[in-house]
């Protein structure tokens, strides 16, 4: 195993714990992005290149995309409260 | 070093873990179950990884070159979808709980009562006995 396999494995397991560790959502979604920009170089690196290429779309775009809406939902939900009481 | 996928899978499937039992906030947790999922991704793809092999494409390559198992790839592929399909399912759960309670802290959820939405406090005085 190379060198640059196991770096890309310790930086897969350093960039997941930096999503669990931060524990604002808001901030979560850029740890999360990261996570699945990491996962799609191990990705490569294992020699899997359309699994890579649909972690790059579903990881790196879609997911903390879904997270910012979700997020964006919870904090207008928030301000309409403010705004009625 | 052939333990390291193994060892990261695992560590990424605990940390996953400890998060969802130890988040506060809704959203939070859906971003540590996708953490655990991720521990599949790395477990599955260092089952199937063989070293100095190529991918799986035979394009410019002679039939029976060393590859790597496709077969790990493809349920790698069916894991991604699942996980993203699993995501928005449960963030679209933790809005309308939101809408339903208030909170997004998953200790300050109230058990469901029978009225329904934002009923609680009116069911409680309509019945003093509960």
């Amino acid at each position: 195993m190379s060198a640059i396999l196991i770096l890309l494995f310790l930086l897969t397991a350093a960039s997941g714990t930096a999503v669990v560790l931060i524990r604002d959502p808001a901030r979560q979604i850029f740890a999360l992005a990261g996570n699945g920009v990491v996962l799609t170089i191990l990705f490569t690196a294992l020699q899997a290149p359309d699994v890579a290429l649909s972690e790059l779309a579903v990881g790196g775009a879609a997911v903390p995309l879904l997270f910012l809406v979700a997020l964006m939902a919870v904090r207008t939900g928030r301000r309409d409260e403010e705004h009625e009481g | 070093m052939t333990w390291l996928p193994y060892a990261v899978a695992a560590w990424l499937f605990a940390i996953g873990l400890y998060g969802l039992a130890s988040s506060r906030n809704l959203i939070h947790l859906v971003g540590c179950l996708s953490v655990c999922q991720s521990a599949t991704y790395v477990l599955l793809l260092g089952l199937g990884y063989r070293y100095g092999s190529i991918a799986p494409i035979f394009y410019d390559h002679p039939p029976g070159t060393p590859a790597v198992d496709p077969v790990m790839q493809a349920l790698v592929l069916t894991d991604i979808v699942v996980g993203a399909t699993l995501s928005a399912l449960l963030l679209v759960l933790t809005v309308q709980a939101y809408k339903r309670s208030g909170t997004l802290d998953p200790e300050h959820l109230k058990p469901m009562s029978r009225g329904g939405d934002k009923a609680a406090p009116a069911t409680s005085a309509k019945h003093p006995a509960r």
